[in-house]
C-alpha cells in the first residue's frame, strides 16, 4: 500500500507540476475572498473602535490565520473528480483495484495543496509585514494542537465533498449542488464572519455542524482562545463528525457506483 | 470445472431521458421528466472456457460494449447474471479486478500529462507486482510492440497508434487472466494491427488466458478466434465456429467503380447498389462472391472504368444482412 501511495505521489506531483501557472491563478483567485474579508472587517472595526469586542488587530490576526487553515483543509474534488463521472472517464479507474477517490484523487488534492501552500508562503509573509497581525497569543501546545485538528478537518471536508461529488452519479447539475454547499460553509465555518459575531442561533447550530472544524476551530486553537473543556468539546465533535462522513460518503459511493453508465469510453 | 465467463439471461435497460426541442417542451420536461427506456442488452447467455479466444461482434449499438462493460464490473445489470473466474464482477473486488483487465478507447489507464513509464511503474504498484516479474513482462512487451521510444514521451505527445499500444500493454502488465479488448487494434496500421494480434494470439498460448474481444476489423477476427459470438439489438443471434458462420453468410463481394466520365450510368443491373458514406467518388455494388469475376469482366467490357475495386463489406454489413430478419 505504501508503494502504491509513493507512486501515485510521483506521478501526481509531476502532474500538478505541469499545471503550475493554473495553480497560481487559482490560489490568487482563492486569495481574493479572504482579503476582501479581511479588509472589510478592519475598517469596520477601525471607524467604531471595534466590533462586538473584535478590534481591527483581532480581525487581522483572524484571517491571517484563516488563509493558512484554508488551504490546509479545503479540497477541490469537486473540479477533478464530478466530471469523470458525467464523461464516463471513471471508466479507466474503477476497474483499477484501487478506490478511485481515496486513493488516487486523495493523492491528487494533497499534491495540489502542497503546491499551493508553496505559492502561498512568500504571498503570506508580504501580507504579515503590511498588516501586521497579532500573534502574542500564540503558543507551541496551540499550534501542536492545531495540527492533528487540521488534519480531521481535511479528511471530514474531502469526505463530505466526495460525497457531494458522487451525486454527480444521479445528476449532471452537481456543481450548483456543491456551491449550495460552499455557501454553508462559508456561513458556518467562520469564513464570512467570525462565529461569534454571528447570530447566537447561528454560533449554537455551527457547534454541532463539522463545517466550524475546517477554520474557526482550527484557528481558534492555534490563536490560543479556547478553554480546555471547549478543546475537548471540538475533539469530540471531530471524532462523531469523522465517522458519519465515513458512512455517508460510503453510502452515496456504494450507491452511485451503481448507477454508474459509464458513457463515451 | 466450471466455465471462466458464464453469462445467464444477462440484461440492461437504459432509461434516457427524453423530450422534444422548443420552449414549453422544456418547461414541461422540467416538472415531468420523460423516460424512453432503451434495451441495449437482453437476456443474453453464453458460457466461455478457460484459454478460449471467443470474437464480440455486432454492428454498433448492438450491446457488445454494454456485455463487456458489465463483463468487467462497470455497469450493474438490470437484469441476469454473470460470473467471471467465479467473481460477481460488479461487486469491483479487488481480487477479480486484480485478475482481469479491460481495454476500451485510448484514453484508459495512462495518464494523459506525464510519460507512460511514470503510469507503468503506477500500475506495477498498484497491481502488486513483483520486481522481476514486472521486468519480464515488460521485456516481452516491448519486443513484441517496441515500446521503448514511446515510454520517455507524455502520453499527450504521443500518436493515435502509439497510444493504443501503451493502453494495450499497459492493461497487460498484471498478466490477467481474463481480457475483455474493446477494438483493440483500433487506430493502428496494418503492421501494428498485425503485431497486436501476434502478441495476443502468443499471450493466449502462453498464459491459458482467456480473451473475449470486439472487432471492427474481420481480419482480427479470423486471424484469432475459432468461436464467434454475435449479438444484435441486444440479442444473441449466433455463438459458435467461425467456419460455420461464413457457411451461413452468403459470402459478398463489394464492387467499387469509378467512371472516367459524369456517374450517369445505372450499375443497378449489374448487382444491388449500397451506399458508401466515406467514400463519394465511386459507386459501389455488392454481389455474390462467386459472380465477382464475371460482374467485374463485363463492367469494364461496358463502361468508361477509371478505377475498380474489390473488397470485402464492413463486418457490420454482413451481420446486419444475415441478421436483421
Amino acid at each position: 500500500m505504501f508503494l502504491i501511495f509513493k507512486r501515485l505521489w510521483q506521478v501526481n506531483w509531476a502532474e500538478q507540476w505541469q499545471y503550475r501557472a493554473n495553480l497560481l491563478m487559482y490560489l490568487l483567485y482563492w486569495l481574493v475572498s479572504p482579503i476582501i474579508y479581511l479588509a472589510v472587517w478592519t475598517s469596520i472595526a477601525g471607524v467604531k473602535g471595534e466590533v462586538n469586542g473584535f478590534t481591527a488587530n483581532d480581525f487581522v490576526t483572524y484571517y491571517m490565520v484563516l488563509l493558512i487553515c484554508d488551504q490546509i483543509t479545503s479540497n477541490i474534488i469537486i473540479h477533478t473528480f464530478a466530471y469523470k463521472i458525467q464523461d464516463g472517464s471513471l471508466s479507466g479507474e474503477l476497474v483499477k483495484p484501487i478506490h478511485p477517490m481515496l486513493t488516487n484523487a486523495l493523492v491528487n488534492n494533497i499534491a495540489f495543496k502542497m503546491l499551493t501552500i508553496m505559492g502561498l508562503i512568500p504571498i503570506w509573509i508580504i501580507l504579515f509585514f503590511l498588516f501586521k497581525p497579532d500573534f502574542s497569543g500564540v503558543t507551541l501546545s496551540g499550534v501542536l494542537l492545531s495540527i492533528p485538528a487540521m488534519v480531521l478537518g481535511f479528511v471530514i471536508g474531502y469526505l463530505l465533498s466526495a460525497a457531494i461529488t458522487s451525486l454527480a452519479f444521479w445528476t449532471t447539475r452537481v456543481y450548483s449542488i456543491h456551491e449550495f454547499y460552499f455557501a454553508i460553509i462559508l456561513l458556518f465555518s467562520g469564513q464570512f464572519v467570525p462565529l461569534p459575531l454571528m447570530p447566537k442561533v447561528i454560533q449554537d447550530i455551527a457547534q454541532f455542524l463539522p463545517f466550524q472544524l475546517f477554520m474557526y476551530y482550527p484557528i481558534q486553537l492555534i490563536l490560543g482562545r479556547l478553554s480546555a473543556e471547549q478543546i475537548i468539546q471540538g475533539y469530540i465533535m471531530a471524532g462523531v463528525w469523522l465517522v458519519i462522513s465515513i458512512l455517508f460518503f460510503n453510502w452515496v459511493w456504494r450507491e452511485g457506483v451503481k448507477r454508474f453508465s459509464a458513457v463515451g469510453a | 470445472m466450471s466455465p471462466t465467463i458464464h453469462v445467464q439471461q444477462l440484461s440492461k435497460t437504459y432509461k434516457v431521458p427524453e423530450r422534444e426541442g422548443g420552449f414549453s417542451a422544456a418547461v414541461r420536461g422540467f416538472f415531468k421528466r420523460k423516460y424512453k427506456e432503451v434495451k441495449a442488452v437482453q437476456r443474453v447467455d453464453f458460457k466461455i472456457e478457460q484459454g478460449e479466444i471467443v470474437g464480440f461482434l455486432g454492428p454498433n449499438g448492438a450491446g457488445k460494449t454494454t456485455t463487456l462493460k458489465m463483463l468487467s464490473g462497470l455497469l450493474h445489470p438490470s437484469n441476469g447474471n454473470a460470473s467471471v473466474l467465479g467473481f460477481t464482477p460488479w461487486e469491483l473486488k479487488p481480487d477479480y479486478l486484480r485478475s482481469m483487465t479491460l481495454v476500451m478507447g485510448q484514453r484508459n489507464r495512462l495518464s494523459w500529462d506525464i510519460p507512460a513509464a511514470d503510469s507503468f511503474l503506477l500500475h506495477q504498484a498498484i497491481y502488486r507486482i513483483p520486481d522481476d516479474e514486472y521486468k519480464q513482462t515488460y521485456k516481452e512487451l516491448d519486443e513484441l510492440l517496441e515500446l521503448e521510444p514511446l515510454m520517455k514521451k507524455p502520453v499527450r505527445n504521443l500518436s493515435l497508434g502509439e497510444r493504443m499500444k501503451c493502453e494495450i500493454a499497459a492493461g497487460l502488465l498484471h498478466r490477467p487472466k481474463v481480457l475483455f479488448l474493446d477494438e483493440p487494434t483500433i487506430g493502428l496500421d496494418i503492421t501494428g494491427q498485425a503485431r497486436i494480434r501476434e502478441f495476443l494470439r502468443e499471450y493466449n498460448k502462453r498464459t491459458g488466458a482467456t480473451i473475449l474481444l470486439t472487432s471492427h476489423y474481420m481480419a482480427d477476427v479470423t486471424a484469432l478466434c475459432e468461436r464467434i459470438i454475435i449479438i444484435h439489438h441486444g440479442q444473441l443471434k449466433y455463438d459458435g465456429g467461425i467456419s460455420d458462420l461464413s457457411k451461413k453468410i452468403a459470402p459478398f463481394k463489394l464492387i467499387g467503380v469509378m467512371l472516367a466520365e459524369s456517374n450517369s450510368h445505372d450499375l443497378s443491373k449489374y448487382g444491388e447498389l449500397v451506399q458508401n458514406e466515406e467514400d463519394w467518388e465511386k459507386q459501389y455494388i455488392q454481389v455474390k462472391a462467386e459472380d465477382v469475376t464475371r460482374v467485374t469482366s463485363r463492367l469494364l467490357a461496358d463502361l468508361p472504368i477509371h478505377d475498380i475495386t474489390i473488397a470485402d463489406p464492413p463486418i457490420e454489413d454482413v451481420i446486419e444482412q444475415a441478421f436483421n430478419s
